[in-house]
């Protein structure tokens, strides 16, 4: 059979009766229940649960649901498809965030520019001097001592 | 004797016994067990051995075209096999690892109730990757590719009650896919440029366009885990240690490496390409070894070697090398397949733990399967005359005397030394000092399940790379005469490594805590890659996607296209019209009035 009425989520709470009426309805106490604020977007009086990951939630207690580390009656996040272990996870890093990104995006600016640089100077293996004949024997072969030879290039690097 | 027919009969007949084990069941009333399909393995590479003698001998290569899909008049798409050097060669080596592999799993997942099924998981794959190798068109390659990526995904998750397991498996999937992308994308220029998905038809005279080649270097980034693709790579240790050994050191994640060299054809010409091809790879390699510095599991250790070694196929194939690439390939196969297989044995061993940091001494306990990790490290490392120097060293020769990317250069060399460095590490803190494990687990390698995979690839690990070298000749003249520093280079830079590897485990014995510093964080962290792509791409997804389907969509222009805008509308005219029949008698006395002096009017 389906859920009474007065289980099922409701408009916004008004007053504070209203108010400590659904935080009842939510298994919460008055204190912590927050619902979303009412600008249109229909959230209605579900509340607003810290935006936590599963992944904080302790590991090791002994949980009604494990995989989903929730217990039987406990509010669930509105967005709680994103929160799964699966998916996002929102725990502290040992690591400050800006910091993370910084020394990221130095390691891969700096492999960028070093690489834009290596096609700039590319190395390669010394050639030799060219070696006799210089000029395809220009002048052994009747050239003209006063003209430029012209250049003649024996390999290509 | 009719040469080329007992080589395609061999080869078909050495897919058809890889088949059997899967169709023979659906048939008949046989159940397939981990020594039936062992033994399937075992028998199809003998088979495979005929058809690689055979090239050995006389040379011979062939393309068998089978059957034809008839699906569109004008476009060809046959069932063919191409067996040139490179499918010759890799499928025993493919064969003999996997069989290995399903020998040593017979111990290591003996506790698994549905093993069976674990084993027919490794035979699927396996009959897709040699479906990818012996691919002569991009429509069975693709077949085989997805596939593979398949049978990874099935295979990472395999205790699919583990939800690191199945985020491992998830990642595996979509870096794969952003990478199927670029298949894709080249297929369909292939298609519609060339009209046809057979590799031969593929070269060309002039420069080929580079955008096909940006999807095809795409596609083996995210196949074979390139910087910027690569973080599924090391999460997929989460799978079992036998599918780390087969999928994810020797055969699907060369995938990538091998598609670009059967694609090498269209690469030779086109110098950016190559370029791209050489720092990516170049970058890939340091940052696989930086992160491998500072690893403490022993599976994600051997995990970023295995990158750093797919960073270094992908340099040789930016110097235009593919058939240095495979050789490579070849002999990374046997000491990556086995350095798995140790790593396998120790943890069981170890009754599950997998902390380099909890493990010494095993160098008694364990004497052949740390023998075995000793000759694989040492082959990793490039010593001469072992399996890698024959593949690694030509490839750093080929290096330093190439016209080429500087710093691509110097970040190989650094990789080379890092390589030996983590490998050094790898060897002390497991093998060697005191013993740092709880004294519970009974420690035996008396099964010659574990002995006989073990020394097999050892074997291979010793003897691959002198064989593969002296019996194919080289497609292109290696570089003969350098000087003697740049001969030594590689010698130079591995023995950097371990010098540095020495100094580093001096100070661990005597007790210096290092401090946490920038560059430990950044190395141990995996360069901080995973928690800002991970986080954020997925974050700025789901969320905006979730309001976008239910307030946007849902409750707004759902409501206003249909019901309440409809409602909207209606309001309008009705409003106006009520005004009209509200039983106002002034009004209805005027309007009467009105009509009257109308109709009198008109008289």
């Amino acid at each position: 059979s389906e859920m009474s009425k007065d289980l099922l989520p409701g408009p916004y709470p008004r007053t504070p009766e209203e108010r400590a009426a659904a935080a009842k309805k939510y298994n919460m106490r008055v204190e912590d229940y927050e619902p979303y604020p009412d600008d249109g977007f229909g959230y209605g009086d579900y509340p607003k649960l810290p935006n936590k990951s599963l992944h904080e939630r302790d590991p090791w207690y002994q949980w009604d649901q494990p995989d989903l580390r929730h217990n039987w009656g406990q509010p669930m996040h509105w967005d709680f498809d994103m929160y799964v272990r699966n998916r996002v996870d929102t725990s502290p890093t040992p690591v400050p965030w800006h910091t993370m990104r910084n020394h990221f995006l130095a390691f891969l600016g700096t492999m960028l520019i070093m690489f834009v640089l290596g096609e700039f100077y590319p190395s390669y293996r010394p050639v030799g001097p060219k070696q006799y004949p210089f000029n395809d024997l220009y002048l052994e072969r009747g050239g003209d001592p006063n003209k430029e030879p012209p250049v003649v290039t024996h390999y290509e690097i | 004797m009719e040469t080329i027919l007992l080589l395609n009969t061999s080869m078909l007949l050495t897919l058809t016994i890889i088949l059997t084990p899967t169709i023979l069941p659906l048939t008949t009333p046989f159940k397939n067990s981990t020594s039936s399909i062992t033994n399937a393995v075992k028998t199809a590479f003998l088979t495979s051995l005929i058809p690689m003698t055979m090239f050995f001998h006389s040379g011979t290569e062939s393309i068998i075209s089978n059957w034809e899909w008839k699906f569109i008049m004008n476009f060809k798409i046959p069932l063919s096999f191409k067996m040139d050097q490179y499918s010759l060669i890799f499928l025993p080596i493919a064969l003999v690892v996997t069989w290995s592999i399903l020998q040593f799993a017979s111990w290591y997942m003996a506790s698994e109730p549905h093993i069976t099924k674990f084993f027919s998981y490794l035979l699927t794959f396996l009959t897709m990757m040699l479906l990818l190798i012996t691919a002569n068109n991009m429509f069975l390659l693709f077949i085989g590719w997805e596939g593979v990526g398949i049978m990874s995904f099935l295979l990472i998750g395999w205790w699919f009650a583990r939800a690191e397991a199945n985020t491992a498996a998830l990642q595996a999937i979509l870096y794969n896919r952003i990478g199927d992308i670029g298949l894709i994308l080249s297929m369909a220029w292939l298609a519609s440029t060339l009209n046809s998905w057979e590799i031969q038809q593929a070269s060309s005279p002039t420069q080929t366009p580079t955008l096909p080649l940006l999807g095809l270097i795409l596609a083996a980034t995210g196949k074979s885990a390139q910087f910027g693709l690569h973080p599924w790579l090391p999460a997929a240790m989460e799978g079992p240690t036998p599918v780390s050994a087969l999928l994810h050191s020797s055969t699907m994640v060369v995938a990538g490496i091998f598609l670009l060299i059967r694609s090498h054809p269209m690469l030779t010409n086109n110098p950016s390409a190559l370029t791209l091809c050489l720092c990516l790879g170049a970058l890939s390699t340091l940052f696989a070894a930086t992160c491998a510095l500072t690893q403490n599991d022993i599976k994600k250790i051997i995990a970023f070697s295995t990158s750093s070694q797919l960073g270094l196929m992908m340099v040789t194939i930016g110097l235009n090398l593919p058939q240095l690439a495979f050789f490579h390939i070849s002999t990374h196969a046997f000491f990556k397949a086995m350095l798995f297989l140790c790593s396998g044995s120790i943890i069981h061993s170890l009754n599950g733990e997998q902390d380099i940091r909890k493990m010494g001494g095993l160098q008694k306990i364990l004497p052949t399967t740390t023998s075995c990790l000793t000759i694989g490290n040492l082959a990793l490392m490039g010593t001469p005359f072992l399996a890698g120097f024959y593949s690694k060293d030509l490839i750093i020769e080929n290096l330093n005397t190439s016209y080429l990317n500087t710093w691509a250069l110097a970040l190989t060399l650094l990789a080379t030394s890092f390589t030996a460095t983590y490998s050094f590490r790898l060897t002390m803190l497991v093998q060697t000092g005191f013993n740092r494990t709880p004294p519970i687990s009974p420690i035996n390698e008396n099964n010659p399940m574990i002995l006989n995979p073990l020394t097999r690839l050892a074997l291979g690990s010793i003897m691959a790379g002198l064989l593969i070298s002296s019996l194919i000749p080289p497609t292109n003249t290696p570089p003969m005469t350098m000087p003697l520093p740049t001969k030594m280079a590689a010698i130079a830079v591995t023995a950097a490594g371990i010098i540095l590897a020495l100094e580093l485990s001096n100070m661990t014995h005597s007790l210096t805590l290092p401090k946490q510093n920038p560059y430990i964080n950044f190395s141990s962290s995996l360069g901080y890659f995973n928690p800002l792509a991970h986080r954020t791409n997925s974050s700025n997804l789901l969320y905006p996607g979730q309001k976008i389907a239910t307030q946007l969509i849902d409750l707004s222009w759902y409501k206003k296209i249909g019901p309440e805008g409809l409602a909207d509308l209606q309001q309008i005219p009705s409003k106006t019209s009520t005004s009209l029949h509200k039983g106002l008698i002034k009004t209805y006395l005027g309007t009467f009035a009105l009509s009257t002096l109308i109709i009198l009017a008109t008289l």
